[in-house]
């Protein structure tokens, strides 16, 4: 069938609404087909494909990041869907032969203006995802914002170009990030030269570290093994180095971490609520800079 | 407004030469571009400083390579920004032998062997003050934990942290991503309120005095690690800008062979 | 035409020798001097003051740039008709018209020119000035992230090159559309015969002109090490190199952005056609007038901001520098006050000219014109309303999280209907493939990724995963390039036969089309890649489980640049011997196809009457954009009146 041809039948069906078509064999039907494929495929990327791209992630507010990618992802793939199936089937049926290479335009398409129930249907629906996607964030959102009683206090320190973590009362300052299992943790983020971004991504949490200003966030940790905290805030000449590693251990592991880096046993104990008795320090010298401790590998 | 017959010309000749000019051009003005910023890569005025051999050594029942590394800091470098303040870290071009002033020439890189047992001296010259973050009052990396610190005195311990109001620089090194990112290597450079003020002439800075920071580590894997420092030594906000936000005064590259 | 039939045009008219005055004698190069001979006497006068005390050499910096930027505009004469008026020597007829760039052939294009279209022309050779710098900077920060650890740049020279590259890049963005199209085709669209304020006019291209050396002189002053963000403490802390940035930015965006902002509105207000109603105003009318009152309301805050960062930084306040009382949070809710609208700023224009685009290559009407006009509108106010959604992971203002997640969602709305009237268009028209259809179609498969994965930042449990990442960097890509300068590539295509006379060589346009459509997917699924592993933005040297991520990413970035360049040359080739453009090549029914090619000094001939919108396509109806014919005098029959003579004028 000619371009012309199809281009009669087109206008054959506007003006001729009495007896149209089947709903396959019409432009709508086809489209509809098409987006059909469409939001089909974009489904299964947004379901499969963050799950590969990710980083492990090691707490529930880690896997808020997935849920929520893969939650939008599926949200957004009939929209999108749509778009591009009605883009890609004017390219097939709408466009005459050679019309890329004629100086002469085409024949005027059909004069429509608008269409009023149409645009409100649109706005309608944008509305209704619009108010979606607020309520999940919301949700979400709240349930991060839940302070948890005894949570491990980890003061986090930003600076040109190196993160310190202290952890009151055992007197321990160290450049890596040791996280107990199981156990809510509050990071009290702050900065002493510029701005720098404490990010953990493995655990979807991340706030500036700003000077002379104390935020807070909070996390808890679920799955063993390291990670690494990068600088996500540009801080001038060594931005790219400022990073290090982490990890989750059990608790008794951590107790004897604390240890390790130098705080009394009974210290060490009660910051990560283990008997005291389950420590088994190990011979280390305080004062050796031992190889950090990255924990288990990544 | 053209006329008809020009316009038939024009319409035979071929643009190919005209996009291939174009082409050519653009991509000339591109590697011209990456030539300029790539020659500002940050390569020492005076050339990379090795470390001379010592020999081999055992560590922990391991054998390995020994290799000596000096140098110094001093004060207002030419170069720095304001010239107020104090100034670069730096190391002698030859860096053993001569200890004349006017023999120095500014080095930032270092080369040291892989693996190896590297044993540094510092003649730090320069005035200094409290440091941002105490934990860089500890020493940090090297072979147990501590350094060695002559004051100008004479005086001679073995500490593993210093005052930490009586800084004058860091040595701070750090594996970076991709080789070895684990390694960590930080020491204090000692200063003292009654360290005479050595910043003004080479003939000041002849009679300098110093304090001596002997410390040991064992390098990590071939790569380029980043050095710096971290004493809040510059200019602006926390006084990490002006020579500490810039390469070539406190802050280098060593080179892991 | 033959010159028997030749109507009287007004660039004919014969000036006398002193006609202008002393802008007989200014030029780019005058200004030029006159710049380099004012900084240098700032410099000698401020370092003589100034050097040694605190803080001296930003002082110096500072004063040697803005006499740099004085002078030049001293020496191009942009100050030359205010002198005058304020010392009673208003310019005569004459001067005008010599302003206007009478008998001064190509050498115009070097001068203060009041013609809109000089204006216009002077800003699409600008704009692609600025993007070739831009580009070729991009292509640093790709050449550098191939490898792991590369020993191409110093940290610091690769900070540096990411503000430059993001700052010159926005300075072009912003300008793309509202310079060249705003300029050149918009008075012609609406039937007005130049700007509400032709020399402002002139002024705010010059102004950018002399915004861009003080953006370049930071390679040699330090670098700005901060990110085109700036954010405070950090841009407290760099070298003087920021004075320099501050400087471009005030006289960029305080001075240029706003002066045409002005100008666009009053002239699309007040200078329209007989019988141009608000309804029958080409779609581009509204778009660029929405977009530049944003840019009124933005950057003034930038303005602002920036003049507070060199007092920080130049006499020591401390607004921004948390240490000293001030807040970094200030700086950064000023920043974006200004930051996210003008990101609509960029786009309003660009996806406005896409509409005119879709119309006149489906050889359809606008699809739901009014809600377009209500889209823009409401993109407009929203945008003012949603600029902490930057500052969701700052640690600032908690509990105002939910509100502007609302707010930010909200904007998705009329987003979208920008998308219906588009695809609206589109529906059930001719597709006419030439190649501005193409880039409409890129910007629709391109805007919707930057729209979906904008929603993701938008929610703040993601945007704690995404912010000050990779993934970002790629999602303002896919807006801003994919999108904006797409739907702007579109816009040049569409109107470069009118601009320059010439046709635009397709062959060659559609080749480098399709590198830059599949290389920008390729360059920028490599970020979103990167993103979702967890790389920073920002960062010179990276982790090697990116490594995958970050070399997909140069490709395609490789192939990206050549695909633009390519574009450039079809530009440059088509414009020196393209073929001869007659006057309406698309048919299409704007004012702006109506004049004849070149167009005249004064655009219209004879005064156009206007009956409809210009969309009556398939209607069956008369045109009812025209110049009339019926003109008054018999040798005023204008060339580009109707469709049977146009061609005539060019040919
Ligand atoms: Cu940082
Ligand atoms: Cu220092
Ligand atoms: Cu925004």
């Amino acid at each position: 069938m000619s371009f012309e041809q199809q281009f009669d039948a087109i206008e054959n069906e506007i003006t001729e609404e009495g007896d149209a078509p089947p709903f396959f064999s019409r432009p709508g039907g086809k489209i509809f087909i098409i987006w059909l494929v469409f939001t089909a495929i974009g489904v299964v990327i947004g379901v499969f494909a963050p799950h590969h791209l990710l980083p492990g992630l090691q707490s529930g507010t880690g896997s808020d990041v997935w849920a929520t990618i893969v939650f939008f992802t599926v949200l957004a793939a009939p929209v999108a869907a749509f778009v591009y199936a009605l883009a890609f089937y004017s390219l097939l049926a709408w466009r005459p032969k050679k019309s890329g290479s004629s100086d002469e335009p085409p024949p005027d398409g059909p004069p429509q203006r608008g269409n009023g129930p149409l645009t409100i249907l649109w706005v309608g629906i944008s509305t209704l995802l619009v108010i979606v996607l607020l309520v999940w964030g919301m949700t979400v959102w709240s349930s991060q914002q839940v302070a948890h009683d005894g949570a491990l206090q980890v003061n986090v320190t930003g600076q040109q170009w190196l993160w310190t973590y202290e952890y009151p009362g055992t007197g321990v300052t160290s450049r890596t990030l040791e996280l107990p299992q199981d156990r809510p943790v509050e990071f009290n983020v702050t900065a002493l030269d510029v701005i720098h971004g404490f990010w953990l991504d493995t655990m979807g949490i991340q706030t500036d570290a700003n000077p002379n200003e104390n935020t807070v966030i909070r996390t808890t940790p679920t799955t063993l093994g390291g990670f690494v905290v990068r600088c996500s805030q540009l801080c001038g000449l060594n931005h790219a180095f400022m990073n290090n590693k982490g990890s989750v251990v059990t608790p008794t592991q951590f107790g004897n971490w604390l240890v390790s880096q130098g705080a009394t046993t009974s210290a060490a104990a009660k910051s990560a609520d283990v008997p005291e008795s389950s420590l088994t320090p190990s011979s280390t010298s305080t004062t050796t800079a031992a190889p950090m401790n990255t924990g288990a590998s990544q | 407004m053209a006329d008809p017959e020009k316009s038939q010309e024009d319409e035979r000749k071929s643009p190919a030469f005209g996009v291939v000019a174009t082409l050519l051009g653009v991509f000339a003005f591109i590697v011209a571009v990456g030539v300029f910023f790539s020659s500002q890569y940050y390569t020492s005025p005076s050339g990379t400083v090795v470390a001379q051999s010592l020999g081999t050594t055992e560590v922990n029942g391991q054998s390995m390579p020994h290799v000596a590394l000096n140098f110094q800091t001093y004060p207002n470098s030419t170069g720095s920004r304001n010239a107020q303040g104090t100034g670069p870290g730096s190391v002698p071009v030859h860096s053993s032998g001569s200890d004349s002033w006017p023999a120095y020439g500014m080095s930032n890189v270092f080369q040291v062997p892989a693996h190896s047992l590297v044993t540094v001296t510092v003649h730090q010259y320069d005035s200094g003050g409290p440091l941002n973050n105490p934990w860089f009052s500890k020493v940090h990396g090297t072979q147990d934990g501590t350094a060695t610190v002559t004051t100008p005195d004479g005086t001679s311990s073995t500490v593993s942290s210093w005052d930490q109001n009586n800084i004058g620089h860091t040595f701070t090194v750090r594996g970076v991503p991709g080789y070895d990112p684990n390694f960590f290597l930080s020491v204090p450079l000692p200063t003292n309120a009654d360290l005479p003020n050595n910043e003004g002439s080479a003939s000041n800075q002849d009679n300098g005095q110093s304090y001596t920071v002997t410390f040991s580590f064992i390098s990590g894997g071939k790569g380029t690690y980043a050095w710096n420092c971290e004493a809040p030594c510059g200019q602006m906000v926390a006084a990490f800008g002006g020579v500490m936000s810039a390469y070539g005064f406190m802050s280098g590259f060593i080179h892991v062979v | 035409m033959s010159i028997a039939t030749a109507p009287l045009l007004l660039e004919d008219t014969p000036l006398g020798p002193k006609a202008g005055g002393l802008y007989r004698r200014q030029n780019a190069l005058v200004g030029l001097i006159a710049g380099v001979v004012l900084a240098a006497i700032g410099w000698v006068i401020s370092h003589a003051l100034l050097q040694g005390s605190n803080w001296g050499s930003d002082m110096v910096v500072t004063v040697t740039l803005t006499c740099w930027v004085i002078g030049f505009n001293i020496g191009i004469g942009t100050f030359n008709a205010p002198f005058r008026w304020v010392v009673g020597k208003d310019s005569t007829r004459e001067d005008e018209l010599y302003g206007a760039g009478v008998g001064q052939g190509a050498a115009r294009y070097w001068k203060y020119c009041t013609d809109h279209k000089v204006v216009g022309t002077q800003y699409f050779v600008l704009v692609m000035v600025l993007f070739a710098i831009g580009g070729t900077l991009a292509m640093m920060i790709r050449t550098q992230l191939i490898t792991a650890h590369s020993s191409f740049l110093s940290p610091g020279t690769y900070n540096n090159i990411v503000t430059i590259h993001g700052m010159i890049m926005i300075i072009a963005t912003i300008i793309m559309v509202s310079g060249p199209f705003a300029n050149f085709i918009l008075p012609i669209m609406i039937g007005a015969k130049d700007m509400a304020f032709p020399r402002l006019n002139a002024m705010s291209l010059w102004v950018v002109v002399s915004a861009v050396p003080p953006l370049l002189a930071t390679f040699v002053l330090g670098g700005v090490d901060t990110g085109w963000t700036t954010y405070a403490p950090l841009s407290v802390q760099a070298p003087p190199a920021m004075d320099a940035f501050a400087i471009c930015i005030i006289t960029f965006a305080g001075v240029s952005v706003t002066v045409a902002g002005i100008n666009t509105i009053v002239t699309v207000s007040t200078m329209r056609a007989k019988g141009m109603t608000m309804s029958r105003v080409p779609i581009f009318a509204w778009g660029s007038v929405v977009s530049a009152a944003l840019g009124l309301y933005a950057m003034p805050a930038f303005l602002t901001a920036m003049s507070m960062m060199i007092t920080d930084r130049a006499t020591g306040t401390s607004f921004f520098v948390n240490q000293l009382g001030g807040a970094g949070w200030l700086w950064e809710n000023v920043f974006w006050t200004m930051g996210h609208p003008e990101v609509y700023v960029i786009l309003l224009p660009g996806t406005a000219a896409l509409m005119e685009i879709a119309s006149t290559f489906s050889r359809k009407p606008v699809f739901a014109y009014k809600a377009a006009v209500a889209a823009f509108v409401g993109i407009g106010s929203l945008a003012i309303m949603v600029w902490a959604h930057h500052m969701f992971t700052t640690g600032w203002a908690p509990n105002l999280a939910t509100p502007f997640m609302l707010t930010t969602e909200l904007i998705s709305i009329p987003t979208g209907v920008i998308f219906l009237v588009l695809i609206g268009t589109i529906w059930k028209g001719s597709i006419w493939a030439r190649l501005p259809m193409y880039f409409l179609y890129l910007f629709l498969w391109n805007f919707i990724i930057g729209g979906v994965t904008g929603i993701y930042l938008s929610d703040v449990p993601a945007d704690q995963f995404f912010h000050g990442n990779m993934f970002t960097t790629a999602h303002f890509h896919y807006t801003l390039l994919g999108g904006a300068m797409i739907a702007a590539t579109g816009a040049v295509c569409y109107w470069f036969p009118k601009m320059t006379g010439r046709m635009l060589n397709e062959r060659i346009g559609k080749t480098a089309f399709w590198f830059i459509a599949i290389a920008f997917q390729v360059t920028y699924f490599g970020q979103f890649w990167e993103g979702f592993q967890g790389m920073p933005r920002r960062i010179a040297f990276y982790d090697p489980i990116f490594l995958r991520a970050n070399q997909m990413s140069t490709i395609g970035a490789y192939f990206l640049m050549l695909g633009w360049m390519i574009l450039l040359a079809a530009i440059i080739v088509s414009w020196r011997n393209g073929k001869i453009a007659p006057a309406n090549p698309w048919h299409a029914k704007s004012l702006e196809w109506k004049v004849q090619t070149p167009v005249p000094l004064e655009n219209f001939l004879v005064d156009p009457v206007v009956t409809s919108d210009p969309y009556t396509y398939g209607e069956g109806v008369p045109d009812g954009q025209n110049q009339p014919s019926a003109a008054p005098e018999p040798e005023l029959v204008p060339a580009g009146a109707s469709e049977s003579t146009s061609g005539g004028g060019a040919s």
